[in-house]
């Protein structure tokens, strides 16, 4: 007879779901975590890309375009620079998206959180587009994007990413 | 800190599971796009479809089944394995008495191979081994759960060099104070099917071994190599275990047993 605090019991509480997985310091960095890193780089890469496709077509952009400040209207040579300022901020944005995936591959959880953080923000707001002013999501246009960010969601919430990022997480 | 560390729940786990649920619910999103698109650009469509399959069976089908069932397929025993995705997986349908280097002894010598782990390379020869047609004894097998744990070791036969068919047993040691229905103590548990096939499940819409239905043939194939080579294995039966039990495993293929329970005793053994 075992004794009857060791016996299992029939049922699960649902607060077993909020529990912490059991951590094991020397799991092998699994598929999922490497996928969520290398996915977070495909997206740094698409976002260069933007920046190039951008910047060629600049100078006809800018002739389109009528930018109002104090109701003076912004002349073609006064908006180009603005494209130094677009470089900057997406670059920083994207320098920081590539340490993120960085330390993603490491093992780190917080990059890891952050980065789903994001991609569920982004989600969110192409499906409202998509759903409420049906805005059309085609290859040639945003499904890259919503398809990276949601892969990177999947990838990067899966049990073996989420195990492998708290391994060192004491019970 | 210790205190706080202490806590049964924590904020990061029940964080996971909202990440978790709503990947899941935006890979359904995704597949429908990549649907819908696929009718909308012509002929380009084509390789879309298969992207739009390889989203729902092998990302969007297995969250949605690993959510479902952690919150209805109880995780006690239930004289069934589970796959990866919750769902129930191959029959248990052998027992042993004995220690690992024993259990292993003892299939050597009656022919078996143990599988390699499921590794990039190994998968990689899966792949060139079918195409080649060469043989991969040592080809790994797929993890199955049971007591919430992948199976220790796996063991198996090839058919003539085909890498489709193949004999294979899992193998799971037991909790220390665990009990089988019923009460007996035992080591061991195992679930040996016979992989007759590759092809399509239409349960989960991968590609994925068909096995046989009638387990009962290959459990008795295993005691049967495993008492013929040594002596020293005896054999005794715990009739009707499971006999309640007919359905499908994970894969969608039926299941039919007479339901007894060998259990092997291998403590005779001498590695």
């Amino acid at each position: 007879m075992t004794s009857e605090h060791r016996k299992r019991p029939a049922f699960e509480s649902p607060a077993r779901l909020a529990q912490r997985p059991d951590a094991d310091p020397h799991m092998k960095r699994p598929a999922s975590t490497i996928a969520g890193g290398l996915l977070v780089f495909l997206r740094v890469a698409a976002g260069v890309l933007w920046l190039v496709a951008l910047s060629a077509n600049w100078p006809e952009l800018i002739h389109e375009l009528e930018v109002e400040i104090d109701e003076v209207l912004l002349t073609p040579d006064e908006l180009a620079p603005a494209l130094m300022v677009i470089w900057v901020i997406a670059g920083v944005l994207l320098a920081i998206d590539f340490v993120l995936g960085v330390l993603i591959l490491i093992g780190f959880n917080t990059p890891r959180v952050l980065v789903m953080l994001f991609a569920v923000i982004s989600t969110i707001g192409s499906f409202t587009a998509w759903m409420a002013s049906g805005q059309e999501i085609h290859i040639d246009t945003t499904l890259l994007t919503v398809a990276l960010d949601i892969l990177i969601l999947l990838a990067l919430s899966s049990r073996s990413a989420a195990a492998y990022a708290r391994r060192n997480e004491v019970r | 800190m210790s205190a706080k560390r202490r806590r049964s729940y924590s904020i990061g786990a029940a964080l996971d599971w909202f990440f978790f649920v709503f990947a899941g619910l935006a890979a359904i999103w995704l597949a429908v796009l990549s649907l819908t698109e696929s009718f909308r650009v012509g002929w380009w469509g084509v390789p879309l479809i298969v992207v739009f399959w390889l989203l729902l069976a092998y990302l969007v089908l297995p969250r949605l089944h690993r959510i479902l069932t952690t919150i209805y397929v109880p995780d006690y025993f239930i004289g069934r394995t589970r796959t990866s995705d919750g769902l129930l997986g191959d029959p248990v349908n052998l027992a042993l008495m004995g220690e690992q280097a024993q259990v292993e002894h003892a299939l050597r010598q009656a022919g078996w191979t143990r599988a390699d782990p499921v590794t990039l390379a190994s998968s990689w020869r899966i792949v060139t081994s079918t195409v080649t047609r060469r043989s991969y004894p040592e080809a790994p097998v797929s993890p199955l759960f049971l007591f919430g744990r992948m199976q220790d070791f796996a063991y198996q036969q090839e058919v003539d060099g085909n890498p489709a068919q193949r004999h294979h047993v899992r193998f799971w040691r037991c909790p220390d104070d665990w009990l089988l229905p019923g009460g007996r103590r035992v080591d061991w548990l195992a679930a040996g099917t016979f992989d007759t096939a590759v092809g399509l499940s239409l349960f989960t819409l991968q590609i994925t071994h068909r096995i046989d239905a009638d387990t009962d043939i290959e459990r008795d194939h295993i005691v049967r190599t495993l008492t013929a080579a040594n002596p020293a294995v005896t054999v005794d039966v715990i009739r009707d275990f499971s006999t309640g039990y007919h359905s499908r495993n994970g894969g969608g293929d039926s299941i039919r047993t007479d339901g007894d329970l060998p259990i092997v005793d291998v403590r005779g053994v001498r590695p």
